[in-house]
């Protein structure tokens, strides 16, 4: 087992959800480490521990943060808790478990940028964790953590929890501070990007849970000290949402650079019984799928993952066995792209429906031959072609899906049943 | 001021400007939808994808910004089968009722496509279907299933309306245009929405399926509904005129206007005109053309010229009162000019976008032309003439938009007092025809009908071109002057070059008078 307990070494503990549990062990005192630091030395030190964002997209979050004007001009943090891939749920532990974690994070996080107020955007449909996060707010307003003069280093922030518009496209960060705004959650274009001009126009700084959550054990541990984990590229930990067909899926925090299939086999106990490894797509549903040949290479790191044209994501690994059919699959993501995308941009508000309808065709028996190559097509021409990357997200898993398990999709066009598992879906549906 | 390469052309540009305002500025093609100079970015049609070199993946020209040195195409294969692509996507759901849709002829889709498009639609897929004839407001209909979801109308009424009726709703390809809810697109400006939908989905109530454009024709002009001065297109054909739309022109109205200047039109057109000119004294009633009754004046006038008034409206170009108070100044010594100001105590209101208190569009030009001839006049003065005695015939130029003059029934009261009245004007005022003075009413062309110049509120000199000809007999400010002193007017007949010109039509058109109004599409989408 190489399962770390870096971030999660509490999460064992019921009394870490609280103040009091939280602080016994060992809570808030990096807060007040920072609070003696320069702003300046708390971003260096970011950026040389070479976190990289945990929301998906892999940038380097000190670099991000000194993207925002060197001025007193007001600005803003807000935290990413939109978590909305499917497949996904590593943030829900944390928010469930140790709010104060990330509380402390954030508070850390905005003395370093320099702003007043940050939010927690949460997703509509995690209610418990909402309700956990307020009332650890509210614990930490009365601490002393939060408000005016926090701990009498002169520095004041608010923080609110915001609950999110329960749309997919609100985890966007741009569609988020749309939404924040109390706007339809649809994505800004870029430029300007958000460090410049984002939420109400200001400078804004968006991360993830993990991200912001992580923050102060660099400040524990110092950036080298952070280091120790991971690779040179993708420093730390990451925990890593584990799901589909595995004997025992859950949230399992290893170092960046950890194995795949050790991940699968170890920390998921491996496959369900009877069952053979056929797939997995490692970070989220948006990510592209990797064949069983393929995770037996694979690293969990950004630069492995890039390497064999797919990505770490958000580190949802979800599995898939013999059992699975691979069009049933695309059927039930295509369902999800169609029904998320936002509608404003061209490509990806009729080409997600236009997917779906094709796919759903082929899942029907109306499929034809050509519709296989039509899906890439349609595909192909969606891809970076819009303000946001939803529509690569739906795009990404049909070119993997078809040219990876073709002869499935083609036995589906010419059989009208799924090689896998029979008439089942048209059973369903009719 | 960075300069460019945009498919092979040196431009150079203005800090700060887009690739599409460089491909603008150079002359080169570009497809487009949801980009509109007088709205801000959406950058969501995707269409305007181009090339810039080193740059891996394709821009958006309408919202990246050009650096020095940049080099832009759209001419590689990549970025046309890219075009072709993203307009099959604003096809797919589009519906195929070119043939009965209103915007047919001026369609932004059909265009686009023709000019970038893909002929082998590969779509097989049953169509999303959205509502049809969706009632918006007054003055526009919706129909759903054409939009293509550019959002310049929400815009608008985000941005230059300012009343933010409009929204988006739904997500993905069941997203809809609609109004907020417990709204309806009912404000001064709402049909500017109409001009800059590109597809049919937006409709004018007011013109829907009117006329096809194909048998109008278009001319520039400027709006003579307010002091802005609006530049703008009217349209007609031999039926009459059917609409008004704004021409772009930074100084005065940017790309819009307002609601009430399109129904310019509407009293150009004959329905709404004196036809004929009309005498009616205690002989009785006689109708006459236009020109002899104007000469007959000349004895009237000449025999009162001392006890004549002249009312000016200020509807009238600039060169009709140069020479109408110049002719009766010279001619009869008439030194009794009056200025009917119909708008005195809003004159100076202003909507902060266009629409302004004085409804007429020239008087800046009457008070100049009143200057020069150092006419200082007080209305006063007329009331006590008319009263006195002293003013016995009264020659009113009357409006052309007769709904702006408020003050009509108060001042014909007025006027009847007079012992004739010479009435000139084009709008058709019933009231007129119950005075009981000695009446006599020369009918004049329209704005639309005679060249000029209007100056507006800012004192902006406008000079505009004849668009067309709707009454061939009226006449204008100068041409009554001249025959009321007596003189002959010279017709220039055989210069004036007809309408529709014979040989530049083609042998496959259809002739409007032959023509049979296909009833079905005259019939659908009524509301």
């Amino acid at each position: 087992m190489m399962e770390v307990k870096y971030l999660t070494e509490f999460y064992h503990l019921d009394e870490f959800r609280y103040l009091e549990g939280y602080k016994k062990n060992g809570g808030y005192v990096q807060l007040e480490k920072a609070l003696k630091m320069q702003p300046q030395q708390i971003v260096d030190e970011v950026k040389a521990s070479g976190l990289r964002g945990r929301g998906g997209a892999g940038f380097s979050t000190g670099m991000k943060w000194s993207f925002l004007p060197k001025n007193n001009e007001p600005r803003y943090l807000i935290c990413n808790a939109d978590e909305g891939e499917p497949g996904t749920f590593k943030d829900r532990l944390m928010m469930e478990r140790a709010p104060h974690q990330l509380i402390e994070g954030m508070i850390i996080s905005a003395f370093a940028v320099n702003s007043k107020k940050s939010y927690i955007y949460v997703r509509g449909e995690y209610d418990f964790p909402i309700k956990v996060l307020e009332q650890a707010v509210q614990e930490a307003y009365k601490a002393g953590y939060l408000g005016k003069n926090i701990l009498g280093s002169g520095f004041d922030h608010d923080l609110d929890v915001y609950r999110g518009a329960g749309a997919y496209i609100c985890g966007e960060e741009t569609g988020l501070i749309s939404s924040l705004e109390g706007l339809k959650g649809q994505p800004k274009l870029k430029p300007p990007f958000p460090a410049i001009q984002g939420y109400l126009r200001k400078p804004t700084v968006v991360n993830n849970v993990e991200t912001l959550a992580a923050v102060k054990y660099i400040i524990r541990d110092g950036a080298q000290g952070y280091r120790k984990f991971g690779t040179e590229k993708a420093p730390g930990t990451k925990l890593f949402s584990l799901s589909g067909n595995v004997k025992t899926p859950g949230n399992y925090e290893v170092p960046l650079g950890y194995s795949l299939m050790d991940l699968i086999m170890k920390e998921g106990s491996g496959m369900k019984v009877g069952r053979k490894l056929k797939a997995v797509i490692p970070g989220g549903s948006s990510a592209p799928v990797l064949t069983a040949e393929e995770v037996a290479k694979a690293t969990l790191d950004y630069e492995c993952l890039a390497g064999m044209g797919t990505m770490l994501g958000s580190g949802a690994v979800i599995v898939i066995d013999d059992s699975q059919c691979m069009v049933d699959m695309l059927g039930v993501l295509m369902h999800f792209y169609h029904h998320e995308s936002c509608g404003q941009c061209t490509p990806c508000r009729e080409g997600t429906g236009w997917l779906n309808k094709i796919v759903h065709s082929i899942l029907e028996g109306r499929g034809r031959l050509q519709d296989i190559d039509l899906l890439i097509k349609v595909a192909d021409n969606m891809k970076g072609r819009t303000i946001c990357a939803l529509s690569d997200a739906a795009a990404l898993p049909v070119l993997s899906f078809v040219s990876k398990f073709r002869e499935e999709f083609e036995f589906y066009v010419r059989e009208g049943r799924s090689k896998v598992r029979g008439n089942f879906y048209a059973q369903m549906h009719h | 001021m960075p300069k460019c390469t945009i498919n092979g052309k040196e431009v150079e540009v203005k800090d700060g400007q887009t690739i599409m305002e460089a491909f603008h500025k150079a002359g080169e093609p570009i497809a487009h939808y949801c980009y509109h100079p007088g709205l801000s970015v959406a950058g969501v049609c995707r269409l305007c994808i181009c090339d810039i070199e080193g740059n891996p993946r394709p821009q958006i020209a309408c919202n990246t910004a050009v650096a020095e040195g940049m080099k832009v195409s759209t001419k590689s294969e990549k970025i046309k089968d890219g075009v072709k692509w993203v307009l099959d996507f604003h096809l797919i759901n589009h519906p195929l009722d070119c043939p009965v849709c209103d915007q047919a002829g001026e369609c932004g889709l059909q265009e686009q496509y023709m000019e970038f498009g893909k002929y082998d639609p590969e779509m097989a897929e049953r169509k999303v279907k959205k509502h049809k004839v969706v009632d918006l407001g007054p003055t526009v209909v919706l129909d759903s299933e054409r939009c293509i979801l550019c959002s310049r109308c929400v815009r608008f009424t985000e941005e230059v309306s300012k009343t933010n009726e409009l929204g988006i709703y739904n997500r993905g390809d069941r997203s809809e245009i609609g109004c907020v809810e417990g709204k309806i697109l009912d404000n001064k400006y709402s049909l500017n929405t109409v001009d800059i939908c590109p597809v049919g989905a937006l409709t004018s109530k007011d013109f829907r399926f009117k006329q096809r454009v194909w048998y109008l024709k278009d001319s520039e002009t400027v709006c003579n509904g307010c002091s802005t001065g609006c530049n703008v297109k009217v349209y007609f054909n031999k039926e009459g005129m059917f609409r008004v739309k704004p021409v772009y022109n930074e100084k005065v109205n940017g790309h819009w206007m307002c609601d009430d200047g399109r129904q310019i039109y509407q009293f150009a057109n004959k329905e709404f005109r004196f036809q004929k000119a009309l005498k009616k004294d205690s002989s009785g009633q006689q109708e006459m053309l236009p020109g002899a009754l104007a000469k007959e004046l000349h004895e009237v006038v000449k025999r009162g010229k001392d006890q004549t008034a002249v009312v000016l409206t200020g509807q009238y170009t600039s060169e009709e009162y140069d020479s109408f108070i110049g002719t009766l100044s010279k001619e009869f010594g008439i030194k009794k000019f009056f200025h009917w100001d119909n708008c005195l105590e809003q004159r100076n209101d202003f909507d902060g976008l266009l629409i302004r208190g004085d409804k007429n569009p020239n008087t800046k030009g009457l008070e100049k032309i009143f200057e020069k001839y150092q006419i200082k006049t007080e209305w006063v003065d007329l009331e006590k003439g008319i009263s006195s005695k002293a003013i016995k015939n009264l020659i009113v130029a009357g409006p052309e938009n007769a709904s702006v003059f408020n003050d009509m029934d108060a001042k014909l009261k007025l006027y009847e007092k007079a012992e004739n009245l010479i009435w000139l004007g084009s709008a058709k005022i019933e009231a007129l025809l119950s005075l009981k003075n000695n009446l006599f009413v020369i009918p004049l062309k329209s704005f639309v009908e005679k060249e000029g110049t209007f100056i507006n509120h800012a004192g902006l000199e406008q000079k505009f071109k004849k668009a067309t000809t709707i009454l061939h007999e009226c006449l204008t400010l100068t041409e009554v002057a001249i025959l009321f002193a007596g003189k002959n007017l010279m017709m220039p007949y055989s210069q004036e070059k007809p309408d529709f010109v014979e040989s530049q039509r083609r042998k496959d058109q259809v002739l409007l008078e032959n023509r049979k109004k296909n009833e079905f599409v005259f019939k659908r989408g009524t509301l």
